[in-house]
């Protein structure tokens, strides 16, 4: 198989350099570094430290919720959550803290695991309205396919799904309101452009989440474009006549995920593993999903970022561990295979052991990896950088 | 009489005490010595100081947290976490622990046991085992702190540890750590079936009650609580006032 | 008034940190040390002690310090032995095979009991917490001894799977009871006390007990 464009692809710099106060490298894309080498995720956490009134933006926060609470039963804020930590504190508190009437909306996981319907099926029972979501399986898996073969990352299609099944069901409801929690790119290092804002703009979410390549390109394996309809984001003028906003929970609230799966074991009935996640030391996020190893693992391929690296980094940001500890995490269990629910990814997939690493190895990318020893290594992994 | 005694466990990572779920998502909760002398005050029967980023970094770093607390602290102190080699445990024990539970080392290197218990007395030498449920009455043993598993039997494990001279067991449950769901009592029952040292339950505890279902019904010599002392949920004196009532055979200590 | 000073004999074995900071809690000025000399010119004497009694009096003769107890002791100065430290005292031990000891108390140290007098098994070692209790022959009163500010009932903390007997009930000044049998926890015979429990272990009840030791 013809080996990816890995830098071209998601412009990445040649040379591999690390935070100077995280476990992140210059490879997540879109990331900065500052002339300090420290990265730009690191600095937004030191500005929410030091620089944001939290008592002003709760005040916002306040007066956004006066704006929009309906007051009369109906839906005034549409939720995305997955039962998660996340989307669960955000409900619970606009519910429970600010009087909104949140709609909450799941988009079904490829293959739930237990413990995330579980956790689901608890949030919802804590005292949530919920819509779940389920895609056409048949075309799910076909689309799963494609986007492992073609774009090295299974979860893309998903990953449309739960981005524009909220907008879906925002111009359904009439719902304007929709809350997310935080803004990935923001807090975990990206696209900083929102950073000093509670929005993104409507227009904006194509460029982040798209991958630069539109559902067209389905069309052509197979897939109709009714198919991907429930996939892609409804009619725009639809969107813009609802009115509708994407905010984001932590312009307001200080984002600390650690914290927040504290506050729904709490208040939702959220349960974490007990046996840690591939990959990751973490018990606490992420666990609905058999499939979503293998987007880390591919990204930890790709960018030599794997989950225990984007785990370490925004608990060092959050003050819960230190470097020293995140490198040895880090060495530890960044790119362990997902062993676990291998069979059931290539079922799924409908792809043979071979041609899941003939993918995976198309994805190396020269400046990353290097072939030693009989055995596939980090060219510079943080351990051996100074 | 055997009395039962009421532990108080302190997990610590670096200068902090912390307190997680499964023994992750680990918060800061203050200073251990701080948290320490409260509960020996309160009269906690023994101290239980697990260094839990040992592993991690293949060595033990509170020698000096323990120096500090046997200051003003003079009951039993237990220590574990990152002890590979008698050398270790000697080091321990020159800083004022009592006793040293040993987990990791001990799986990798089961003759480590033995040596330690010849060097300081099985007494000194406490098995420490991370209980992980795999089915219906089976468990398996996990090391470095819940996060590696093994293959173990914890069974097997506790009868093989107990033959090799470990003279006290320190029984986790990964499953029921930091949940406040109360005990595995099914665990300690099937570990104090099987072994005639003392069994130290840790992991679960809710309410004061908790503890009375892991002695009566489990056979647990003693029990380690954490995360109902540091969130001040009760004090160790609540705790032991439900263990007489219990009818519990507890130390008489009236916290001044 | 001069100050309290005591001296830990340091032969390598046993909590001697616990020992010494206990003792520096009750205002004493502790020497650690394994000196013949400094040991025979203490004020007062601690044979602390955690391990086996084999490897304990291999120690304590591979630094010639088997002699000078001996002689600590002889000379009338108070000697107190915690735990293997009073075990030691004795004549000899059963533990691994016969053993002497320092035969400054007669007696021999054998196992703790593994059936109760019920006749049910019990856990060996005897660890915890239990309550010091006056022995039904020997000492009625502890008014003089290291447990002057002890009352019956009060509870130490004991870690031994080996007992002292002394052949001389005068020597018991209080017993423990484990599984309805007795255990030597405390013994004395004019200047030399041992306590089986550990009193720097035994929160302010074991302070009491050393503070005693240090008017001595």
């Amino acid at each position: 198989m013809k080996k990816k464009d890995v830098i071209g692809l998601y412009s990445l710099p040649t040379d591999i350099k690390f935070c100077k106060k995280c476990t992140v490298s210059n490879q997540r894309p879109r990331i900065t570094f500052d002339e300090n080498g420290v990265c730009s995720a690191c600095n937004f956490a030191e500005y929410k430290r030091s620089h944001i009134d939290w008592g002003e933006r709760e005040n916002e926060l306040i007066e956004l919720c006066k704006r929009y609470r309906k007051g009369n039963g109906e839906y005034d804020v549409i939720v995305p959550c997955s039962g998660g930590k996340d989307g669960g504190f955000v409900a619970h508190q606009l519910k429970y803290k600010y009087g909104m009437n949140p709609l909450t909306v799941t988009w079904a996981p490829l293959k739930a695991t237990e413990l995330g319907r579980a956790n689901l099926d608890a949030f919802i029972a804590s005292g949530f309205d919920n819509i779940l979501g389920t895609p056409n399986g048949k075309v799910t898996r076909r689309l799963t396919h494609l986007a492992f073969k073609h774009l090295g990352d299974p979860f893309q299609p998903f990953i449309y799904g739960q981005t524009n099944f909220p907008l879906h069901m925002a111009v359904k409801y009439g719902v304007s309101l929709i809350m997310y929690g935080e803004n990935g790119e923001v807090e975990y290092g990206g696209d900083m452009r929102n950073a000093f804002r509670p929005d993104r703009k409507i227009e904006d979410h194509d460029e982040h989440y798209f991958s630069g390549l539109p559902p067209e390109f389905w069309t052509e394996h197979g897939v109709s474009a009714a198919d991907l309809k429930p996939f892609s984001a409804p009619c725009y003028d639809d969107v813009v006549r609802n009115q509708t906003t994407i905010q984001f929970f932590g312009y307001y609230k200080s984002w600390d995920p650690q914290e927040n799966f504290y506050y729904c074991k709490e208040h939702t009935g959220f349960l974490p593993n007990s046996k840690r996640s591939e990959g990751t030391y973490s018990k606490y996020a992420s666990l609905d999903d058999c499939i979503d190893g293998f987007h880390y693992y591919l990204a930890y391929i790709k960018f030599g970022i794997g989950r225990t690296t984007s785990d370490t980094a925004h608990e060092i940001r959050d003050g819960k561990i230190n470097r020293e500890e995140g490198i040895a995490l880090v060495r530890r269990y960044d790119g362990e295979f997902p062993r676990k629910y291998f069979k059931e990814f290539l079922e799924y997939c409908d792809v043979t052991e071979e041609e899941v690493h003939e993918v995976i190895d198309s994805w190396r990318s020269d400046h990353l990896w290097e072939f030693s020893n009989g055995v596939w290594q980090l060219r510079y992994p943080i351990w051996e950088s100074n | 009489m055997r009395k039962t005694r009421l532990i108080a466990r302190l997990d610590i990572k670096g200068p902090n005490l912390i307190k997680g779920i499964h023994l992750e998502g680990l918060r800061v909760i203050g200073s251990p010595n701080e948290y320490a002398l409260r509960y020996y005050q309160q009269g906690a029967d023994e101290l239980l100081y697990m260094d839990c980023v040992a592993s991690l970094y293949g060595r033990n770093n509170i020698g000096e947290i323990v120096r500090d607390a046997v200051k003003d602290v003079f009951v039993p102190l237990t220590v574990g976490g990152g002890i590979r080699s008698v050398n270790d445990a000697n080091e321990l024990l020159r800083c004022g622990a009592d006793k040293v539970a040993i987990n990791t080392a001990a799986v990798s290197n089961p003759e480590l046991i033995s040596e330690v218990a010849r060097r300081f007395g099985s007494q000194c030498m406490v098995l420490s085992i991370e209980a992980m449920q795999v089915g219906v009455g089976k468990w398996e043993v996990f090391t470095d702190n819940g996060r590696e598993s093994t293959g173990l039997d914890v069974i097997d494990w506790v009868k093989r540890g107990v033959d090799l001279g470990a003279g006290e067991i320190l029984l986790t449950s990964v499953d029921r750590e930091g949940t406040r769901k109360g005990f595995d009592i099914d665990l300690v029952q099937a570990v104090t079936q099987e072994v005639t040292v003392p069994v130290i339950a840790s992991g679960g505890m809710g309410k004061p009650e908790d503890m009375v279902d892991a002695v009566q019904k489990g056979g647990a010599d003693a029990v380690a609580m954490a995360d109902i002392l540091h969130y001040n949920r009760a004090t160790v004196g609540d705790i032991r006032r439900v263990a007489k009532l219990a009818g519990l055979d507890v130390r008489n200590y009236e916290a001044a | 008034m001069k100050p309290l000073e005591v001296t830990l004999i340091d032969y390598g074995m046993g909590n001697l940190l616990s020992v010494r900071r206990a003792m520096e809690h009750c205002g004493a000025t502790v020497t650690v040390t394994a000196e013949v000399d400094a040991i025979l010119t203490a004020p007062r004497v601690v044979l602390p002690g955690v391990g086996a009694f084999a490897d304990g009096m291999a120690e304590l003769r591979t630094l010639g310090l088997d002699a000078t107890v001996r002689q600590v002791a002889a000379k009338g100065t108070p000697l107190l032995g915690i735990c293997l430290g009073m075990q030691m005292l004795l004549d000899e031990s059963e533990e691994f095979g016969i053993t002497d000891g320092l035969g400054l108390i007669p007696g021999r140290v054998v196992p703790v009991p593994r059936i109760s007098t019920q006749g049910k098994p019990q856990r060996i070692p005897h660890i915890g917490w239990n309550e010091l209790v006056v022995p039904p022959q020997g000492c009625v009163d502890w008014v003089g001894t290291v447990l002057h500010e002890v009352r019956p009932n009060d509870a130490v903390y004991f870690v031994h799977s080996f007992m002292a007997c002394p052949s001389n009930p005068a020597h018991r000044i209080a017993d423990c009871l484990y599984g309805g049998h007795p255990i030597a926890a405390a013994i004395g015979k004019g200047n030399v006390f041992g306590c089986q429990f550990h009193p720097e272990k035994s929160g302010e009840i074991g302070l009491k007990v050393l503070m005693s030791f240090l008017s001595q």
